[in-house]
């Protein structure tokens, strides 16, 4: 493995570019385990994000306006706001109240208020996604379904979401990419991430351009694996005759 | 349904929000006549021109990105499009890596790679972060735009070209007199969205060291130092991009339905 590490530095050195720190075991330890915190709250956050997605969305077709307006005004105010700012406004607002309140019992690390942030951010995104589809299922599949006395719930569950779903996949992968590429905000209130560990390495070593040769490349990556995993599901959900 | 809303006689705005416009109405009288008296609106007020301010900071870096953004994206769009693959491999290369980027690693990149001076000719000027910070913004953006400028070429029916060509029109021709005049019509939505999108990065400026909104509002949270401020001045500053935004994104909506049929 170290064997390796140095072939790779020296072999980027020809190029004038300064990998030592993989050499170290301190900062190589702390790149890992940003990469790990990265991956972590990317699956949280679109766990996190698909939960919220489809609660919004069921709250916005549910035709009632007593769940349906505070959803919609709740979409769009966070549509319109930027994400690093709904970030500060839970972490250092409500954070701030919260540990006013209960003393330093606070149970919510920055780590679990970026998932909150996030998913409910890209939950609107999904939301919005789910409605078209869900209004995309015909009305005469609504009628068959509730003339087989399903309730409005059943309806939603197996019904309306099965098809949305597949309606809203494409749109829904998108979000799920934009999502990965969200998480970097989480350095901004200093979550171990990757993005951090690097802001941490290239303020002692000076190497700034390797450092972001490293996160690019990362984000690339795991954007690509979303994709290739949204795809697969695209074609393994594929129903003949239904969207596309 | 919405259809049934839309068929009926429509009202102006003010008709149909009377309950939303008395609500405004009376936050706009509490604000005005109920404030003074607390001093968590006394700071509010006293730290309202720094605010302004701030927030004009990131308009202009908004502006500037997208101008910016737009004049290069155009430029790679064309190149994206063109018959030959010499041109279009280093367009898709340049969106390909600047549409999966992360805004805030680009932000970063270009404040800490970029030098501090710049050396013309024998004077030293001063680079600024919030030019970099504008550059940082205006990379994604091109790639966006290039893609949007893409996306309505290659959404007018192809028939369009095989008429055109028919009747012995050039290449250039068909593009300036036909393709291009519908082109732009069906970009001013995404790009207005992409604008709406840009202006929400410019929060990221703060991350960075720019004096904008986010950042005037930390210092003035830190100097004041009451818990009410706290959350009022946070809030405010998420009302501000919303006040800002949302606007852009109803007249969005509004240009996609009015063109959807055209």
């Amino acid at each position: 493995m170290s064997h390796w590490l140095e072939w790779f530095v020296q072999w980027t050195a020809k190029f004038g570019l300064n990998y030592s720190f993989l050499l170290d075991a301190y900062q190589r330890g702390s790149m890992v385990n940003g990469a790990l915190t990265t991956i972590l709250l990317c699956l949280f956050t679109i766990i996190g994000s698909l939960l919220a997605g489809v609660a919004l969305a069921a709250m916005l077709t549910s035709g009632k306006a007593y769940l349906a307006k505070p959803a919609r005004v709740f979409i769009e105010v966070t549509r319109n706001t930027p994400t690093l700012v709904q970030l500060y406004c839970a972490f250092l607002v409500l954070n701030m109240l919260l540990t006013q309140a209960v003393g330093t019992a606070n149970p919510l690390t920055p780590f679990a208020w970026v998932v909150i942030v996030i998913s409910l951010h890209k939950g609107a995104f999904h939301a919005e996604a789910l409605r078209a589809g869900i209004e995309a299922v015909p009305v005469v599949t609504l009628e068959a379904a509730s003339s087989l006395a399903f309730s409005s719930r059943q309806l939603l569950w197996n019904v309306q979401l099965p098809l949305a779903m597949r309606f809203a996949l494409p749109s829904l992968i998108n979000n799920l990419i934009d999502l990965v590429k969200m998480t970097a905000v989480a350095s901004a209130i200093a979550v171990g991430d990757i993005t951090y560990a690097s802001i941490m390495i290239w303020t002692q070593s000076d190497n700034v351009l390797e450092l972001m040769i490293v996160l690019l490349a990362f984000f690339g990556l795991l954007s690509f694996v979303v994709n290739c995993v949204g795809r697969a599901l695209e074609a393994k959900l594929r129903m003949p005759g239904y969207g596309h | 349904m919405a259809i049934d809303s839309s068929a009926s006689l429509p009202l102006s705005w003010p008709r149909r929000h009377p309950g939303k416009l008395v609500l405004l109405a009376a936050l706009a009288l509490l604000l005005i006549f109920g404030a003074p008296k607390s001093p968590v609106f006394a700071a509010l007020y006293e730290w309202s021109p720094a605010l302004a301010v701030g927030f004009g900071q990131n308009i202009l870096i908004s502006l500037l990105a997208i101008a910016i953004g737009s004049l290069l994206g155009l430029l790679i769009g064309a190149l994206a499009v063109s018959p030959l693959w010499i041109t279009r491999l280093p367009a898709r290369i340049w969106v390909q890596v600047f549409r999966n980027a992360p805004w805030l690693v680009l932000i970063y990149f270009t404040t800490y790679v970029f030098p501090f001076e710049l050396h013309i000719g024998k004077s030293w000027i001063a680079f600024p972060d919030w030019v970099k910070v504008t550059i940082g913004l205006a990379l994604p953006a091109s790639a966006n735009v290039a893609e949007i400028f893409r996306g309505a070429i290659g959404s007018i029916p192809s028939t369009q070209w095989e008429a055109s060509r028919s009747l012995a029109f050039t290449r250039g021709q068909i593009f300036r007199s036909i393709i291009l005049p519908q082109c732009f019509k069906r970009m001013l939505p995404p790009w207005m969205n992409l604008y709406a999108v840009i202006t929400m990065g410019t929060a990221l400026a703060s991350l960075v060291g720019v004096h904008d909104l986010i950042d005037t509002a930390q210092i003035a949270s830190n100097t004041v130092n009451l818990t009410g401020f706290t959350v009022l001045i946070y809030f405010s500053v998420l009302a501000l991009f919303f006040a800002y935004c949302y606007p852009i994104s109803r007249i969005t909506q509004f240009l996609e339905r009015r063109y959807a049929f055209s």
